[in-house]
């Protein structure tokens, strides 16, 4: 015990010494390793769920990306369809418009014709009527008598019903 | 270009004027001090001019009593650590933040540096609970070091006791208690964390009879050549174990004087050195620095080691040998 004593171990500083240390320890303990190692374990944790989270949103993404593209396939598709029915019937809706307008066209000449017939066959029957008249007269003025009007005009009007060159259409 | 002249932004005369100055105090203060005593002799120089012999006492000075408790100046050093550390640890953890600001960073930094160095040699589970001891161990053996070396006053401030005339404050790590109860703290949680472990299979490592045992029931089967040679194996596997249990004890002595050892050889170090150059003591500046880092390495070392014992003590040689 001499020698150990000169080397200055003591019993009573040894006690203190080894009761510091585990003070030191509890100490250290609660206010430095527990309170860091949570807090060390709470980020890890943090930073594992924030990386699941961002992996999950990255495919929520995916999903969603490749879903508006199927959605905008789809919608070009039915546009495209839309179009297609679109431009049928507006060649069906410009047919019938045409057809209309020719068959109008068509009756609209048709009635055209036929008044312009009309109008003719008048024109042809009032032109006989004026021309057996001047004719009865200017057959009177070179006989100098008066004819019998009556009579010389159902003469002429029978020659021009014969004739082909005044003939109603 | 303007020609420099001078040195050190000092003009030649104010240089060599500087030197001559520091040459003679220093000149003095060896001529005054131990190597001019022991050339010149007493040179009768005034009193205030002589340097104190100094006195390298090993045991550390009993400064107070406490309840009939003798409390020693490096049991007052050993409180000074705890209270610097508990109090940064207090007040950096106080309000932990999940986003650390610049304290919390470095000391998350020193505390995640030291687990990670427990989960390399222990792995992942006994790391985490080797982590307090080994922790505890390095900051205590470290700051231990480090304040006695920057906090003014260890082994400057003298009082008068009972005993006479004692320095008030001493590197704890230099009073050969302090490393002797990390020691035994170290050896205490290498047997706590062994039996804990493994149960009683953890005193297999020191006393292994299995071996023995099975030599002799194949010697009794009549199996000579393997029962002799079991009998041999197995006394050999006893002789290695009881050296085992030997040399788990011997780590107290080694771990004690390791760190004894290399913190008082530097606190002598530094001692001599300003003892000889005396006036000039800034000269043995690099020395503090040396030191500082020696705090370090020993702390490592002590803390690397126990660490190490730990680890051995929850594995069982079972296991190592398949």
């Amino acid at each position: 015990m001499e020698g150990l004593g000169s080397l200055g171990i003591n019993v009573s500083t040894l006690l203190a010494q080894v009761v510091n240390v585990a003070i030191l320890f509890g100490l250290l303990y609660l206010v430095a390793y527990r309170p860091i190692m949570r807090m060390l374990d709470e980020r890890s944790r943090k930073i594992k769920e924030s990386m699941d989270n961002t992996e999950h949103i990255k495919q929520q993404a995916e999903r969603a990306e490749g879903e508006a593209a199927k959605r905008i396939e789809e919608a070009a598709k039915e546009g495209q369809e839309a179009i297609a029915r679109a431009m049928r019937t507006g060649d069906e809706v410009r047919q019938e418009a045409q057809q209309k307008a020719k068959s109008e066209g068509e009756a609209l000449i048709t009635r055209a014709r036929s008044e312009i017939q009309r109008e003719r066959d008048e024109a042809i029957d009032q032109l006989r009527g004026e021309f057996a008249d001047i004719t009865i007269e200017a057959a009177g003025k070179v006989i100098d008598r008066t004819l019998d009007k009556k009579a010389h005009r159902d003469i002429i009007d029978k020659v021009l019903k014969e004739s082909t060159t005044l003939k109603k259409g | 270009m303007s020609e420099k002249k001078g040195c050190l932004g000092c003009s030649f005369p104010l240089v060599i004027g500087l030197a001559v100055v520091l040459l003679v105090v220093l000149g003095i203060g060896i001529a005054v001090g131990p190597v001019g005593k022991s050339i010149f002799g007493d040179l009768g120089l005034p009193g205030w001019l002589s340097v104190p012999q100094p006195e390298l006492k090993l045991p550390a000075d009993t400064v107070f009593h406490l309840f009939g408790f003798p409390i020693a100046n490096s049991v007052i050093a050993a409180w000074i650590t705890i209270i610097f550390l508990v109090g940064v640890s207090y007040l950096i953890t106080r309000r932990m933040k999940l986003v650390p600001g610049r304290l919390q960073t470095v000391f998350e930094f020193l505390v995640g540096w030291l687990y990670d160095l427990c989960v390399s040699v222990a792995g992942e589970e006994n790391g985490r609970r080797f982590f307090p001891v080994v922790a505890t161990i390095f900051l205590f053996v470290a700051f231990n070091a480090w304040l006695a070396l920057l906090i003014p006053g260890f082994g400057s401030i003298t009082i008068h006791t009972a005993e006479g005339e004692a320095h008030l404050l001493r590197a704890a790590n230099t009073d050969i208690n302090m490393p002797l109860a990390l020691a035994f703290t170290s050896f205490g949680f290498f047997w706590y964390f062994g039996f804990k472990t493994l149960g009683i299979r953890f005193m297999e490592n020191f006393l292994n009879f299995k071996v023995l045992k099975d030599g002799f029931r194949q010697l009794f089967r009549g199996k000579l050549v393997d029962g002799l040679l079991g009998i041999f194996t197995g006394a050999m596997t006893i002789v290695t174990g009881l050296l085992e249990l030997l040399s788990v004890f011997i780590r107290i002595i080694s771990l004690t004087f390791r760190l004894f050892g290399n913190m008082t050889a530097g606190e002598i170090l530094i001692f001599v050195m300003l003892f000889l150059v005396t006036y000039l003591s800034v000269l043995v500046l690099p020395l503090y620095g040396l030191e500082l880092l020696i705090g370090f390495i020993q702390a490592i070392i002590f803390g690397g080691l126990t660490l190490i014992f730990l680890t051995v003590a929850v594995q069982s040689h079972g296991e190592e040998a398949h």
